[in-house]
């Protein structure tokens, strides 16, 4: 073999093990993928070939199991708490990179603490602090739940992101005649975009799968699409069709904001290249 | 148009001391260099001027008024920073009219100063790229462009060549000494490099731990260092500097050869300062004394050799076309009209 068959033979390997492992992850979304366009009967035999049919989709909105409603809850709990998280976590994040704040590191460990806390410990005491307060199964009770979720993660991603603007870059507006809040919202805020975009995507997909306080928060009015999953238990056994084709709804904008984080990413990780 | 005066200027993080106690006049369109080492407080001063970093005590006066509560934006300055701190995502343009726009220039006004402005630093083909896509010196020029749009009382630039090639560097300086005569403009100008401050200046501030150790002309600075850190740091190469006595009227080094003729007295503990270039070499034996040959170096513009006498040794410059090889013996003369005497222990010039 001359060094360039050698090259393409190793090519063709590599190819290969990245498709088998490739492979390998997706089996399961492939295989609710297929079965989301099965019938009932078809889901048990493990048919690649099948005549595929939406009416799993169609059922999964109609009564009883009326995903449309979990759809607007998860939608709004996700959308509102990134629509609060970003700002507030992004003046957290400004003041933590460019103040010199008392007890600055001990209140970013703290922040970043609250994470190590597993949810099961807290979720007894949320739920009882919820009974009392009126917000069990409401959209507002999950939203200031995935705030406090979320805000952690977001301030320290940001963070990262306003520490990559050079500080010289603030002062010389400093001196162009910029006043702090003209310095934030002329050089900080698009220069930082990228990574506010990127942060909130992440926020909004955490705060889409949440579960388990989700689970136990809710039980009627506010139940969101992971926990709207469970409806799919029924007597004759689990209706595999109906969760795929509700799984895939679930995902789907999961796919779509993954697309968009690539190009913010790309451009988050390259901005600090202007110096 | 404005004189800068700093009073009794402190600068003071915990226990250390950035900048101590300093006081300084610029003159109305006087363009001061403050030349030292890193640390030596300059960039400091710059920035107390800028409004970047407050003073822990003292005042500071830019035209008739105390600035020392106004914000940067208020202070009527403009700078130019190290790394340029151009604003990256907007283009070449509006770099340039930023300065402008935040300060509430009617629209129509903004457009002919920002051409006027890339036209004086030759950006004008760039105006709508972002700096990511100009070179080293071309972002150098936005920033420059970027200070002069306006006509402010002061410009204070931090080192604004250290981040150029050194070909760069020496053409973006002559463009610089030009672009600072036009403007006529007070001009604040921190730099580590030595030849930059002698060619910009009007007058030097050289600094030290904090402290002005000399303030003049170039040439004061260079010719008339009135301490031994002056006397060293100013000067490439370095200026010798000599540990010995003064006795009968000749100065003997600590090894206890007699070097050249010294007037004034005897002292005991002296440091003698001579410039390479008033180091002559002559053949052997028709000099003052006979020396080593340690190191024998061709800058092409001239050679450098470095001569030793015991564990003396002395850095000479000689004619280009001098030809000498390691262990040749030469002879030594130093020139006796150009010296420099510096007390030992207080390191301060010593004239007679």
């Amino acid at each position: 073999m001359t060094g360039k068959q050698r090259k393409q033979f190793w090519n063709v390997i590599q190819i290969t093990l990245i498709l088998i492992a490739a492979f390998i992850m997706l089996i399961p979304i492939i295989w609710i993928f297929l079965a989301a366009f099965k019938t009932h009967v078809d889901v048990y035999q493990l048919k690649l070939f099948f005549t595929p049919t939406l009416e799993n989709f169609g059922t999964v909105f109609d009564a009883p199991y009326n995903l449309g409603n979990k759809l607007i809850n998860s939608t709004i709990v996700a959308g509102v708490t990134v629509l609060f998280a970003i700002p507030i976590a992004t003046c957290a994040a400004y003041s933590f990179s460019r103040f010199r704040l008392r007890f600055e590191t001990s209140m970013l460990v703290m922040i970043l603490a609250t994470q190590f806390v597993p949810a099961v410990v807290i979720i007894l005491p949320f739920f009882v602090m919820f009974r009392d307060l009126g917000l069990l199964d409401t959209r507002l009770g999950l939203i200031m739940v995935n705030l406090a979720i979320v805000m952690p993660f977001a301030i320290w991603m940001i963070k990262g992101f306003i520490d990559g603007i050079p500080l010289e870059t603030e002062e010389a507006a400093m001196v162009d005649g910029s006043t702090r809040v003209q310095v934030i919202r002329n050089i900080v805020l698009p220069m930082a975009a990228p990574g506010l975009f990127t942060a909130g995507i992440f926020c909004f997909i955490i705060a889409w799968n949440e579960f388990l306080f989700a689970l136990i928060l809710t039980n009627k009015d506010a139940v969101t699409l992971p926990i709207g999953l469970a409806l799919f238990k029924a007597e004759e056994g689990d209706l595999w069709n109906l969760l795929s084709a509700a799984g895939i709804i679930i995902m789907l904008p999961m796919f779509i904001l993954a697309l968009i984080i690539r190009k913010y990413f790309v451009q988050g990780m390259t901005m600090g290249a202007v110096r | 148009m404005a004189q800068v005066l700093l009073k009794n200027i402190t600068k003071r993080w915990g226990d250390f001391v950035g900048v101590d106690n300093q006081s300084l006049a610029v003159a109305d369109k006087e363009f001061l260099v403050l030349l030292g080492p890193s640390g030596c407080g300059k960039t400091t001063t710059m920035r107390m001027i800028a409004g970047l970093e407050e003073p822990t005590s003292g005042e500071i006066w830019i035209g008739d008024h105390v600035v020392n509560d106004d914000l940067p934006k208020d202070r009527d300055v403009a700078m130019v920073f190290q790394n340029y701190g151009l604003y990256p995502h907007m283009t070449i343009y509006d770099n340039i009219a930023y300065p402008l726009k935040v300060r509430g220039t009617p629209k129509a006004d903004i457009k002919p100063r920002v051409e006027k402005a890339a036209e004086q630093v030759e950006l004008t083909e760039f105006l709508h790229r972002k700096p990511k896509a100009l070179s080293g010196g071309q972002r150098q020029r936005v920033a420059l462009a970027r200070a002069i749009v306006r006509t402010p009382k002061v410009f204070l630039m931090d080192e604004p060549l250290s981040n150029l090639d050194a070909k760069l560097r020496v053409t973006m300086r002559a463009e610089l000494k030009h672009l600072s005569r036009q403007l006529q403009i007070t001009t604040v100008y921190v730099t580590h490099d030595q030849i930059e401050a002698m060619t910009l200046a009007d007058r030097v501030a050289v600094m030290e731990k904090g402290v002005i150790r000399q303030l003049g002309t170039p040439d004061e600075i260079y010719n008339d260092p009135s301490n031994l850190f002056v006397a060293g740091f100013i000067g490439s190469p370095a200026m010798n500097l000599i540990n010995g006595s003064v006795k009968d009227g000749y100065f003997i080094t600590t090894g206890g050869t007699r070097l050249v003729k010294v007037d004034g007295g005897d002292r005991a503990k002296v440091i003698l300062g001579v410039r390479a270039e008033d180091v002559d070499i002559h053949e052997s034996g028709q000099g003052d004394i006979d020396v080593l040959v340690y190191a024998y170096e061709n800058t092409g513009e001239s050679v450098m050799l470095t001569l030793q006498f015991g564990k003396q040794r002395i850095i000479a410059k000689g004619d280009r076309h001098l030809r000498k090889d390691m262990d040749d013996v030469v002879g030594l003369r130093v020139n006796p009209d150009h010296l420099y005497l510096f007390d030992s222990e207080t390191e301060e010039r010593i004239r007679y």
